[in-house]
């Protein structure tokens, strides 16, 4: 397996060219556009025919993309901060208490995942209306809740987990109360899990697109997903702005998961049990 | 699963003794309400938005429900009316559950294939070149669903996109010639490419996390029995990693199956090309273009049965392999 001849070397060469360019290319097009002059003249050209900031500059000043983007990081903190308190509870109830009926609760946060999305919009539409609540950020913030809290109690649930049972013995023995346990031991070691999960709830908030679509009429309430939408005409596409509101969307998503990625490769409770 | 059971058991029961040690009866007490309480707002969460909707849609699928219905508050049962109607469409069969089915299929093959490649790829790599390219597959997989489904268009797009464009510039295609999101097969193959895309790098991840989990010693003592590469896939990666396999084919399957915005944002996927139309799409604008939401919950609750049976022969595959 570690045999190094120049035509293993070369082949792994070509195969990290060919790797990187096609996962990047899509997004080096979107950025590329967003920035090119005459976008939809380009044609062919792997280079943008001159750069320019107008596009951007268009979306986020005379299109009004800047609101759409301060409704959607309301809705997607609001998500963040409700999901990732009522998933840690979650988490260590199932990943440190053995009780009755432990799998199926399991099984049934798995199997809420499977739900699809298209099912509920009907229902939770209906009764959004009947409370008064489409149009409503609130509302929206609740139904994201819903839809990140299943994969937030499963991703958590694995970090608690992998806190030393012996750490929580240790202040138990020390005195100490669940509650002064919880807060002193496992909420400081799970934290990292806690940033894991809370981007997640963030970007399932922030790429929502079919219930923010259903809910929210009011064109001042929009969402930065409905609102991309906006840069369509009947027939042509404005490719220069939807581009250019493409990568606004997707720029703190993709900062956000390299910067994660990062976070989950460090051990988390490495060093905390010695001997 | 006869033998599966008793050694869950087992488990379960080599975990308890540990607790119970050092633990006083009134706080023991106290531990067997904990878990109810800690989990109280999660399960509130999730029946209010996830089960009851679940209930309320499968009450809508038996009426004919309109806006006006839900005005007047009233309810309008009409039996399996919805059910017979939808099941005897040759709509749905000709054109919907293939566009829903065969696509779910080719795009979950084709993202674990692509993901597995890339993953026994990665594993061959050097520390750096591997956080490299894992950081690039980072960038694929972030890009939402909504903006990569867009770029995938605008790659398309008939008059000016980059794969026209180069086709005209080899002479092959005049730009504007044809217009590859009014036909059923390419309006897919595009989704395919984007779903894939969108799909690989999940798989990727987690097929290398398992990866490094395989002794090195299986596939030495594999070679000097004189194994192939292609024979030591199969016969030492893949059994080793089944529970990590059985995840990712669940997940990309669920995944797959109920592909919606990366459709409905194409152009024509929003209903208005009859002939792309899947499940979901269906549903979505039987209720909310055409008002018959009992029609439309109908159609989702096809849509949903379908996930859980494929849901429900994969959890008990997996709950075979590993102790939740």
């Amino acid at each position: 397996m570690n045999r190094r001849t120049p035509a293993t070397t070369a082949a792994r060469v070509i195969g990290v060219v060919v790797l990187l360019a096609l996962t990047l290319f899509p997004f080096y097009w979107m950025l590329s556009t967003a920035v090119d002059t005459s976008p939809l003249s380009r044609g062919a050209s792997l280079l943008p025919s001159g750069l320019t900031l107008e596009h951007f500059e268009h979306v986020l000043v005379d299109a009004g993309f800047l609101r759409y983007v301060r409704v959607s990081l309301v809705v997607a903190l609001g998500t963040v901060v409700l999901s990732g308190a009522v998933a840690l509870l979650a988490a260590v109830a199932v990943a440190r208490f053995r009780f009755r009926l432990r799998t199926q609760v399991l099984v049934m946060v798995l199997m809420v995942q499977m739900v699809p999305l298209e099912a509920l919009v009907i229902p939770l539409f209906l009764q959004a209306r009947t409370l008064g609540m489409l149009n409503s950020l609130l509302g929206l913030t609740i139904v994201y809740l819903g839809f990140s809290l299943a994969f937030a109690i499963w991703n958590l649930r694995g970090f608690v987990a992998a806190v030393p049972r012996e750490l929580e013995e240790a202040a138990y023995v020390d005195g100490a109360s669940w509650w002064r346990m919880f807060r002193s031991i496992l909420l400081p070691l799970v934290a990292p899990g806690l940033v894991a999960t809370s981007v997640f709830s963030f970007i399932t908030a922030w790429n929502e697109f079919i219930f923010a679509l259903t809910f929210i009429q009011d064109g001042s309430k929009y969402t930065v997903g409905v609102g991309l939408r906006t840069f369509f005409t009947q027939n042509t596409a404005d490719w220069g702005s939807v581009m250019a509101a493409s990568t606004i969307i997707a720029l703190p998503v993709v900062l956000f998961f390299v910067l994660v990625q990062r976070n989950l490769a460090k051990g988390i409770t490495a060093g905390a049990v010695k001997g | 699963m006869s033998t599966a059971a008793p050694d869950l058991r087992d488990r379960q029961d080599g975990a308890a003794p540990l607790e119970r040690r050092a633990v006083p009866p009134g706080r023991r007490l106290r531990r067997g309400l904990a878990p109810w309480l800690l989990l109280a707002p999660a399960l509130i969460v999730l029946g209010v938005l996830l089960l009851w909707p679940m209930v309320r849609v499968l009450n809508l699928s038996l009426q004919d429900y309109e806006l006006k219905n839900l005005l007047r508050g009233d309810s309008n049962y009409v039996g399996l009316d919805n059910y017979v109607q939808v099941l005897t469409d040759p709509f749905l069969w000709q054109i919907v559950l293939p566009n829903t089915v065969g696509f779910a299929i080719v795009c979950v093959v084709l993202t674990m294939a692509v993901g597995t490649v890339v993953a026994l790829f990665l594993n061959t790599l050097g520390t750096a070149w591997r956080s490299i390219c894992t950081t690039a597959i980072m960038v694929a997989w972030a890009v939402p669903a909504l903006t990569g489904t867009y770029i995938f268009v605008w790659l398309f797009d008939p008059q000016s996109g980059l794969v026209i464009s180069a086709l005209d510039g080899l002479g092959l295609m005049e730009a504007g010639s044809v217009n590859w999101f009014t036909n059923r097969w390419s309006f897919y193959a595009i989704a395919t490419l984007n779903v894939v895309y969108h799909g690989f790098p999940f798989i990727a991840v987690t097929m290398l996390a398992g990866l490094t989990t395989v002794p090195d010693e299986l596939y030495e003592a594999a070679a000097l029995d004189g194994a192939s590469a292609w024979t030591r896939f199969w016969q030492v990666t893949v059994p080793t990693l089944r529970p990590i396999i059985a995840v990712c084919v669940i997940l990309s399957t669920i995944w797959d199956f109920k592909v919606f915005v990366q459709i409905f944002l194409m152009p024509g996927g929003d209903g208005s090309t009859r002939e792309v139309m899947n499940l979901g799409v269906w549903s979505y604008t039987q209720s909310f273009a055409q008002g018959e939401y009992g029609m439309g919950s109908t159609i989702a609750v096809l849509l949903t049965a379908l996930l859980m049976v494929i849901s429900v022969v994969y959890i008990r595959t997996l709950m075979k392999e590993e102790e939740l």
